[in-house]
């Protein structure tokens, strides 16, 4: 249930750690798992001391700014097609490039099997674990 | 002109006596007429073996050949009641017989009368034919016949997970019981565990524990791919 205005996590390394959802792409309902979503970063995520001056790890989007992002996690709970529920404890996602590229190179959490059947294989082999 | 006034008053009474008088005759007449009785025409019947010539001149409702027509009276459709007097429940005994022939998943998760089964709290690990297995803090089980389910609760990269699951889906390849709760859980529904005071985070050392005596024991790895977390 991800709609105008729901903060989500940001699990990628992608420099950004919360995101507000401002638009649900190719839908009129709220989005779930492995939907496109357009986010605008809220905070950033603090790489060691020096999160200004670039060593090594340089944030790659900043607070502000207006990016695409794919659903991964959600609260509300989702129906499988054997009748299963899954449901996470948070809301998160993953920040992707127009293209549909995931923008980070690593993920750190559990995303959604739903991906799956969505198309989103390169979320699905970054991510550590698919539940 | 004083002088006529009482002459023309009195001729104005004569003209108003008179058009009273008018009045009340046609009023007495009329009720002269009401009071006079006379029977109901009777309907003449009629006549017997009246020739054909002229049924043409009676009126279309009582010619002989113009009775109302009988309306035709279906019988009810098969009531589907006496085919089947509960279908829920022979649908519901007719697929558990195909899905748990053996009655085994039912008695294991049959908490009201089976002793040795599954209680909430327990730690599940389930197998699935499709899919990684998945192993969790069992919060309910909901007996409902073939829709019967449980939820498993467990935190995977520090992400509390839940899972329900249909006990009799044919995904369902195995449930096994990792390890049984200590103390009898006095609520038949342990939604409290969610709370970050009561939760037990990850079971997966637990699970991992225990998958390693197995492998140790039976001397074979069991199916899936082993979690750690």
């Amino acid at each position: 249930m991800i709609q105008l205005k729901t903060m989500l996590n940001c699990i990628d390394n992608s420099g950004a750690a919360l995101v507000e959802c401002v638009n649900v792409l190719k839908k009129k309902r709220p989005a779930t798992i492995g939907d496109r979503i357009v986010v605008v970063v809220q905070k950033q995520r603090s790489f060691g001391p020096s999160d200004s001056s670039g060593s090594g790890i340089a944030n790659k989007v900043r607070r502000g700014d207006i990016r695409h992002a794919v659903v991964v996690r959600v609260k509300k709970e989702m129906q499988r097609a054997d009748g299963s529920l899954v449901k996470f404890e948070d809301n998160a996602c993953v920040l992707v490039h127009k293209s549909g590229d995931p923008i980070g190179t690593r993920l750190n959490g559990v995303v959604g099997a739903e991906l799956r059947g969505k198309r989103w294989s390169k979320i699905l082999s970054l991510a550590p674990m698919h539940v | 002109m004083a002088a006529f006034s009482p002459m023309l008053r009195q001729l104005g009474c004569v003209r108003s006596s008179l058009r009273t008088r008018e009045l009340v005759q046609p009023q007495i007449a009329r009720r002269a007429l009401s009071t006079v009785y006379s029977a109901r025409p009777q309907p003449t019947p009629l006549p017997e073996k009246l020739p054909e010539a002229f049924l043409s001149q009676l009126p279309q409702r009582l010619r002989p050949d113009q009775e109302p027509k009988k309306l035709k009276i279906y019988p009810p459709p098969p009531s589907t009641r006496a085919v089947c007097r509960d279908p829920i429940a022979t649908l519901t005994t007719s697929q558990l017989s195909v899905l748990d022939p053996t009655s085994e998943r039912k008695k294991l998760f049959d908490y009201r009368r089976n002793p040795r089964s599954v209680k909430v709290g327990d730690i599940l690990r389930v197998t699935f034919k499709n899919g990684d297995p998945f192993s969790g803090v069992c919060l309910s089980i909901r007996l409902r016949g073939i829709d019967t389910s449980f939820l498993l609760r467990n935190e995977l990269t520090r992400t509390a997970v839940e899972m329900s699951v249909k006990l009799f889906s044919p995904n369902v390849k195995s449930v096994e019981i990792v390890e049984r709760t200590a103390t009898r859980k006095r609520r038949a529904r342990l939604y409290y565990m969610r709370q970050r005071k009561h939760d037990v985070r990850s079971v997966e050392g637990t699970v991992w524990h225990y998958l390693r005596q197995k492998t140790s024991v039976t001397g074979q790895v069991s199916g899936g791919r082993k979690k750690k977390n």
